[in-house]
Formats: C-alpha cells, structure tokens, sequence
C-alpha cells in the first residue's frame, strides 16, 4: 500500500527559478490495485513517481509504504519494496555488461552486495527461465553484451528484471512510450502478467489516455502539481478518452485546453 | 639489447601491471578520469621507504603505503561527491597536495633504500637463483595475485554492483545499489593498488623519490589501451591480466626505441616517445576497423 499526505516538492527552493512541481498530493493506493496516471507535460506525473521512489526528496508531506514511514530513506532503502522501469530503454539496463550480467544485478536488489559470484548455475537457469517467457529468445544470448539488443529487447530484459525480485510496488514510468506499437503491445501483456502473477501495487505513468483506461482499475490525472480527478470504478468503466478531455475542460476554470497531441491521439 | 636490461624492463613493466590495473579500474570501470595516481604511487613509495629506514618491518611497510595511497583515494572520491567538483579537477587537487605531503612523509626529496632490507631479502638466494631472475618472477608472482584478485572482485555481486555504477547510475540506483559507496571503494582499490606497485618500485629500485610518480597515468593508460587493442575479450579475466601484458609490452617498446641506435634517441627523449605509442596504440583499432569496413565494400562490389 502506498499513501502520499500533503506531499509537496519545490524544485530550486530559494532561488529565482524556483518550482513548485508537486503542490499537495494525497493519494492512497491499496494493496494490488493498478493506477494509470496521465497529464500533459509538466504536470507533475514523473516527479510523483520519483518522489515514491525516493529519487527526489519531498518538501513537506510524508510518504508511507503500508505502516512504514519512507519520507526520509533515500532511494536505494527502498528498492526492497519498489521495483521500476523506466521510460528510456536504455536507462534500466547496463548497455557495457552482458544480458545476464544485468539480470544479476536485478536478482541481487534489496541485498546487500556481496563477495560470493554474482552468477552461478543456478541463478543463469532461473534468468533463462524467465527470458524463455518472452518468446525473443533472449533465453540464448545470456552472455550477449546487452548494448546489441535492440531497444524493444532492452526494455523486455527490464521488465523482467523488476520482477526477479519480491516487491510488493511497481512503478511504470511511460514504459512503452519509445516502443513501436507491437512491441509496446508485447511489453503492456507482460506487464499485465506479472502485475497479476505478483499481485503488485503498480502505478503507471502514460501519455496515452486510450492505456490509461484499458490498464489497471483506477485513473488520476495530475495538472500543474495536483490530482485534479480520480476515477474509479464503474464510473470509470464507462469512459471513453473523449469523455477524459471533457473532465479536464471542465477541472480547467481558465478555459485552458488540453495542447498535448499525444494525450488526444490516444493510441 | 642485454639479458640483464631486458630483465630490468621485465620488472619494472610487471610492477606498472598493478598500475595499469588500478588505471582499468578508474578509467574503464567507474568511468571517474582520476590522476591522483600521479601522488598516489609516490605516496605508496615514500610512505613503504621511510618506514623501512625507521627500521619497520618491510612487509607492514609495504602495506603501510598502500592503505595510505588508498587513502589518498578516498580524498579524491570525497571532494568529487561531496561537493559536486568535477572528477578530474579533484583528482588533480589531490595529486597536487599530495607531492607536498610525499615531501613531508620524506623529509628530504629522496630516501634510499640500497643497504636496507627490503621486501625481497628473504627470497635472496632461494632455489640457487642469481637475484636478477628472482626479481622478475617475484614481482611477476606479485602482480599476478593483484591481477587475478581484482578480477575474481570484479565478477562477485558487489564487483558486479560496482561496474554497473560506472555504466548506468541511475540503472544501479533503481536496484539498490548504493552508488558514493562503490564510488569510494574503487577509487580507495585503485589507489590502493598503484600505492602498491610504488612500495615494490622503490624496494626493487631502492630508492623512493618525490618525483618518481610523474606520468604514472600516462603510462597506466597506455598499458589499459595496448592491452585491450590486442586482446578484444570480454572476460574479467582475461581483461585485467591484458593489462599486465600491455604494461610489460609498453615497457618493452619503449626500451627499444631508446636503445635502437640508428633511431638516435637518448633518454630525455623518453616523453617524446610515450606519447607518441599511447597515440600509436588509440589510433590502430580505429585504422582497423575503417581498413576492415572499406575490404568488406570491395567484397561487396
């Protein structure tokens, strides 16, 4: 379970350019439910994410995995509970190690590093194992350097790596927005597997609204630092993404409309 | 040339192995460009050199100067993470106090060594060899044992966590890697290993002098780089024992350069040459690959 209280983040506090990216956020998120998050540009949707993750530090306001209190520990006392993939595929893998280099890295998060062999017998036949899932045949090039996979591939391998762990949080950063549409398609049912698989609480950040409402069980949408609707439901069953830009007409009071091709195309 | 320089450059190519290590480590691995070596490898030496004319045993000497060059590591990891200054200016401050401090640690410029009992007297006439063979196998066994050392780390989960920080943070962040932590520990290993090879150079050399580290990086890198344009592998293994070959290689061409008579070098022109094999080395791959890629055109037409 996640639970955001008044969570504030200001970029550049102090200074000129100051920013206030996050402007109070509750948000409560149960054990198992898959939330989507969209906004247009700017509005705050990765910041939130990575203020969860504890990239960015909160203002103000706290942040709780079920009981537990994590608005002070730093990212990496948090990889226990979270796992993440990100929006760049080459940001979730090591492009300079080999794919089960990097597997290992993976299997080893939440752990303390130690000085045993980072890859034996055992742990290459678990990684063939969950590769042998993707039907990319990944499984075979266990000791490819990962920087000759193709950009579909490296964000599979991520994928799976976010699942070699027990986590009990997923976070889904635009995850398939650099992907072609059938290898993004790929990448959203396996998403959906392991989701379901790991019963995870998962937030998915997507620029596209038609996702947004066919994935998970609850929608928010952020804009300029604030959830500005929260849908759940039946109501939400019923949507469709031009019912979405009518919601975020009426939130605006100023008339502003949305301007992000992409949230319109919906594809 | 001789038997006996050839050995001569044997050995002081098998110490500068465990200096093209640490470089590997820095350069490669962690991608933090760190010329505290420069500092560090005398510091190893002055450290090892005074305290063995303080009458210190010889082994606790040479470990003495490599914690300190491990430490003069860490200084140079800590002005780079803990505030921001960037990575190659902070390796420099550090080398730059840290001719200062080999001074201090010294007294004087120079401390010899030459009726001091170093690291090597006991193995002085062992097996009935002369003390010139002795020397190259010890230092060859020495660096050996660093070399197959940092490259069983290199592939054990927390080696692993460490090469992942110098290719993707963001990636090693995300799986629980703390990031300053190995950034620390491989510098204080890099510098720890070049300290190292600066207490066996001054033993086998016996002297320690405060000039003694200048271009060590230059020459680390060149070995790092002759090593892996002749052996393309991606093992661990072969990787880190390439760059013992590439330092003993480098030695060795440099030696021939300066002996070659019809060549006309002496050896002040020793920098001259240096640069000119470290631009050789970088260059080739590059030559090679660009003759490769125009014969598979002419195949192709």
């Amino acid at each position: 379970m996640i639970s955001c209280k008044e969570l504030h983040v200001t970029f550049n506090r102090g200074l000129p350019t100051e920013k206030l990216a996050l402007r109070g956020i509750d948000l409560t998120i149960p054990q198992g439910e898959f939330v989507t998050v969209i906004g247009s540009n700017g509005a705050g949707k990765s910041t939130l994410l990575n203020t969860i993750a504890g990239d960015i530090n909160s203002t103000k306001g706290q942040i709780l995995f079920g009981e537990r209190d994590v608005t002070k520990v730093p990212a990496t006392g948090r990889t226990a509970d979270i796992a993440r993939v990100f929006q760049d595929p080459l940001a979730g893998t090591c492009g300079d190690l080999t794919v089960e280099e990097n597997m290992a890295l993976a299997y080893g998060r939440g752990k303390r590093g130690r000085l045993s062999p980072a890859l034996n017998t055992k742990t290459r036949e678990i990684f063939r194992e969950q590769l042998a899932r993707l039907n990319l045949g990944i499984e075979d090039r266990l000791e490819s350097q990962m920087g000759l996979l193709s950009g579909g591939q490296r964000q599979s391998v991520s994928l799976l790596m976010s699942a070699l762990q027990p986590s009990t949080i997923l976070l889904l950063d635009e995850h398939t927005a650099a992907l072609d549409p059938k290898t993004a398609a790929l990448i959203m049912d396996i998403t959906s597997q392991i989701i379901a698989e790991k019963q995870l609480t998962v937030m998915m950040v997507t620029h596209s609204m038609r996702q947004a409402l066919d994935h998970g069980s609850r929608t928010i949408m952020l804009h300029e630092g604030k959830i500005i609707f929260d849908l759940a439901g039946e109501q939400r069953a019923n949507y469709e993404v031009k019912d979405l830009l009518n919601l975020f007409a009426q939130a605006r009071t100023d008339g502003e409309e949305l301007d992000d091709d992409k949230l319109l195309l919906g594809a | 040339m001789s038997l006996f320089s050839f050995l001569g450059t044997l050995e002081i190519g098998l110490i500068y192995g465990l200096v093209a290590i640490g470089v590997y480590l820095t350069f490669r691995i962690l991608d933090f460009p760190d010329l505290t070596v420069d500092g560090s490898f005398t510091l190893g030496a002055a450290v090892t050199a005074t305290l063995i004319v303080m009458g210190v045993n010889v082994f606790l000497a040479t470990v003495a100067g490599t914690i300190a060059a491990a430490c003069a590591g860490l200084v140079t990891a800590w002005l780079n993470l803990r505030f921001d200054i960037l990575h190659l200016l902070a390796s420099i401050l550090t080398m730059t106090a840290l001719y200062t401090i080999n001074l201090r640690v010294m007294g004087k410029p120079n401390v010899a060594l030459i009726m001091e009992p170093t690291i090597l007297t006991p193995f002085e006439g062992i097996f009935g060899l002369p003390d010139m063979y002795m020397r190259v196998i010890f230092v060859a066994v020495c660096a050996l044992i660093g070399g197959l050392l940092v490259a069983w780390f290199l592939k054990t989960q927390y080696g692993l966590a460490m090469r992942a920080v110098g290719s993707n943070k963001r990636m090693a962040q995300a799986n629980g890697i703390v990031v300053k932590q190995k950034v620390y520990a491989g510098l204080a290993l890099s510098n720890g290993l070049v300290g190292l090879a600066g207490a066996l150079f001054a033993q086998t050399n016996g002297f320690a002098d405060s000039t003694m580290g200048i271009g060590t990086i230059v020459v680390g890198l060149a070995a790092v780089i002759i090593g892996q344009s002749l052996f393309a592998s991606r093992s661990m293994y072969v990787i880190v024992l390439s760059c013992i070959v590439g330092s003993v290689l480098y030695r060795l061409a440099v030696s021939m350069a300066l002996n070659a008579d019809f060549l006309g070098f002496s050896a002040s022109d020793l920098n001259l040459i240096t640069a000119v094999l470290v631009a050789l080395a970088l260059i080739f791959p590059k030559l090679r690959n660009e003759w490769k890629a125009k014969q598979a055109a002419r195949k192709e037409a």
